[in-house]
């Protein structure tokens, strides 16, 4: 009963704050794509002339801050873009404007996305966000150094990694591996406490998904980081999931191919893959521009190695944006967050080749935008399309202490103070521990 | 060594002394440390001189290879958002110029508030009597222990009951009326001030505010200036208070401004060359208050000293 009179409530707040010209506060964090969302609210408004929407951007550690002392405050934005890792706990406070009932009332189509991306969104059959686009992982490479090495792009196309050898992945990693004297990784004489260039880099993000990280290779183990979305057991005590993180960890610190976990905590990120001495990494399809625009070399994008179940997995995650239950322009919000998730809209982002839209059509504007420019996109897309080529990001409550239990446990294995097998187990129990 | 003969109307040229060598190293172990202390200014400076696309592989040379201005164009604004990106930069805008006048206000009241105030408190401390001085005080030197992360979200609590988000009073509340750490200070310097001083002013009939109006402050400029210019410094750098406040662009303090610059995806790197133009010119303030001000401090510390 309580429930239909705050719905009625909400709903007659809906109409009657229609007529009335609003400013909508909204925010997103990734300034390269603020442009591109802002030729979207200038299109709203010229549809809607009583909405203006006013666009705030906040780098991606103070992000969560600022969102979260406004939901106490009162001065959060009405709709914000949402990341998979914080919704969760901001619906379970009850944050998030479910959007259902909305939905229903206007007849939204919430099956001309990519299939999957809308579903990571709901929660005990509740809605929290219309999908805006999606991301999938793949390999940059540095194509002149490729080249020097004496391979071409075509040879990074059927690599197979296990996490016995590393496979033909780790033979490439440690052919464009060289060591000051000149020797590559593969040599005998290799030297690999005096590198020059490493084969690969990865960020390391000793974090509990491992996106852009490992779990691109756990998943090819069969393994799964708990049982399905919201899932309350965890799976970290796996002996598949220790041998892949000591493969990993044991790339640096017993062959020296990839650098320290201390040198990319010293540098940030990619920074060595940006100065030109690393020729490989891991990473997001949100780089592609960034990658092949802002660097003095021409970047390459190569599909990740099959594993071994015989094929690519990739991280399946996407955005959506989400409406503050607080904010007073509910209708307009929601109007520009229905805006915001149709083909309009994606349509506009897409040609700006910012990020690859959640709707298929969009998509391809932003691979054709690419292309114009000389990048091949089309491998994110093609692992999204993939039969069994992704997995969903795993959601999950309580994902702050999940991560700080998985990052220091996994920390200590890059830093080689342990070893994946013993130290593992032990932090799964913690980590299941949260959900009992 | 050679005396040189001493007389007031000699006219043959003196022999020239040849430069004492202690002397010399002593120069150079100055202008060393000097060197020093400047690399890093000037790392940031290279940084913002350098394009965005030869950051990282040109990171280990002193000088960029192609030096350019852009980074502080578009710090300042005065470049297209397209230049912007086009060079690299951040698809978001900073409004330097209204970044820069809500620092100047924030720093500046609470410059002026806390010396006076603390002032006012550690004259009170060191000079008037009053039932539970001493309790008081040492209550004071207690709450010098509390980290102040702790005190951030009663903090923020209160402000926003008071309804002051997005304003400078909400910004300058917590910091405009007190430390501990100036009261404290002030007090030291207060008690070491000469009572004789003040007792003929009381005999000429001089109250508690005339005595500290007319003859404690003028005698502590020097206190006054140190506590004044660390002030300034720390709350001009001051980030993480006006960033909760200042939810609206319009009351951003620069370098709540200036995050615009930093992390941006979860996996990307900061627009360094942006923020270390801005961080640059937003140095710049500072830098001159030292120099004009720099001398008063080296005077109240030498003063200090030798007392």
């Amino acid at each position: 009963m309580k429930k239909l009179l705050t719905l009625t409530a909400a709903l007659t707040a809906l109409t009657s704050s229609a007529s009335a010209a609003t400013t909508l506060q909204y925010w997103l964090w990734d300034a390269n794509q603020q442009p591109a969302y802002q030729q979207c609210a200038n299109n709203f408004t010229r549809k809607n002339p009583d909405i203006t929407v006013k666009i705030t951007q906040k780098g991606w550690n103070d992000y969560w801050t600022a969102i979260t002392t406004g939901f106490v405050s009162g001065t959060a934005p009405d709709v914000f873009t949402n990341h998979l890792a914080y919704f969760p706990e901001f619906a379970r406070n009850n944050q998030l404007v479910d959007l259902g009932p909305l939905i229903k009332r206007d007849k939204v189509a919430t099956n001309i996305y990519y299939p999957g991306l809308a579903q990571l969104w709901t929660k005990d059959g509740k809605r929290y966000g219309l999908p805006k686009d999606f991301d999938t992982v793949a390999i940059f490479y540095n194509a002149d150094l490729l080249a020097k090495a004496g391979l071409k792009p075509a040879d990074l196309a059927n690599l197979t990694w296990n996490p016995r050898d590393g496979g033909t992945w780790q033979r490439t990693i440690a052919r464009l591996t060289f060591d000051k004297q000149g020797n590559n990784g593969l040599s005998p004489k290799f030297n690999k406490r005096q590198v020059a260039q490493y084969g690969y880099m990865t960020p390391y993000g000793a974090g509990f998904n491992g996106q852009t990280e490992w779990a691109f290779y756990t998943a090819t183990t069969g393994w799964k980081h708990n049982n399905g979305l919201f899932g309350t057991k965890y799976n970290y005590d796996d002996p598949r999931f220790a041998q892949t993180i000591q493969w990993l960890a044991d790339l640096n610190l017993k062959q020296g191919l990839i650098p320290s976990f201390q040198e990319v905590q010293a540098s940030g990120g990619d920074s060595l893959f940006r100065a030109g001495k690393a020729a490989m990494v891991t990473n997001g399809s949100w780089m592609i521009s960034d990658y092949t625009t802002k660097l003095p070399f021409k970047v390459g994008i190569a599909p990740l190695p099959k594993g071994p179940d015989g094929t690519r997995k990739s991280m399946f995650n996407g955005l959506a944006d989400s409406i503050w239950v607080g904010s007073k322009n509910q209708d307009a919000a929601w109007k520009w967050v229905k805006y915001l998730a149709s083909a309009e809209c994606q349509n506009t982002v897409g040609r700006t080749g910012v990020v690859l839209p959640a709707i298929p059509s969009a998509t391809n504007l932003a691979v054709a935008a690419h292309k114009a420019r000389g990048v091949d996109s089309s491998v994110f897309v093609n692992q999204a399309k993939a039969k069994n080529g992704t997995f969903l990001f795993p959601i999950t409550d309580a994902a702050a202490q999940v991560n700080d239990i998985m990052t220091s446990t996994m920390q200590r294995v890059f830093l080689g103070q342990a070893k994946a097998a013993d130290v593992l187990g032990d932090a799964n129990a913690k980590v299941n521990a949260l959900f009992k | 060594m050679t005396t040189v003969p001493h007389t007031d109307t000699a006219q043959p040229p003196r022999p020239r002394r040849p430069f004492p060598l202690g002397r010399l190293f002593a120069y150079l172990g100055l202008a060393l440390i000097i060197l020093i202390s400047l690399f890093p200014i000037w790392i940031v400076l290279k940084t913002a001189l350098t394009p965005t696309r030869a950051l990282f592989t040109e990171a280990a040379s002193l000088w960029p290879s192609e030096p350019t201005l852009i980074n502080f164009r578009r710090v300042l604004g005065l470049v297209t958002l397209e230049e912007a990106q086009a060079a690299g930069g951040s698809g978001s805008a900073v409004n330097f110029l209204n970044a820069m006048r809500n620092s100047l206000i924030f720093t500046g009241l609470i410059v002026v508030g806390q010396t006076f105030f603390s002032a006012m408190a550690a004259y009170a401390f060191a000079r008037l009597r009053f039932p539970g001085r001493d309790v008081i005080f040492t209550l004071f030197l207690i709450a010098m222990m509390i980290p102040g992360i702790v005190l951030f979200i009663p903090n923020f609590i209160t402000i926003r009951n008071l309804g002051w988000l997005n304003t400078i009073p909400g910004m300058v509340a917590p910091f405009v009326l007190m430390t501990p750490f100036a009261v404290f200070f002030l007090r030291q310097f207060f008690l070491s001030l000469p009572r004789e001083t003040e007792e003929a002013a009381v005999i000429d009939g001089a109250g508690p505010f005339t005595i500290f109006w007319r003859i404690t402050l003028p005698m502590s400029q020097g206190p006054l200036a140190t506590l004044a210019i660390l002030t300034a410094i720390g709350m001009w750098n001051e980030f993480f208070w006006p960033f909760l406040i200042a939810k609206d662009e319009a009351s951003y303090t620069l370098p709540v401004a200036l995050q615009v610059f930093r992390t941006q995806t979860p996996q990307g790197v900061p627009d360094w060359t942006g923020l270390m133009a801005g961080t640059f010119v937003a140095a710049v303030p500072v830098f001159l208050l030292l120099v004009f001000l720099g001398r008063r401090v080296v005077e109240s510390l030498a003063f200090s000293g030798t007392k």
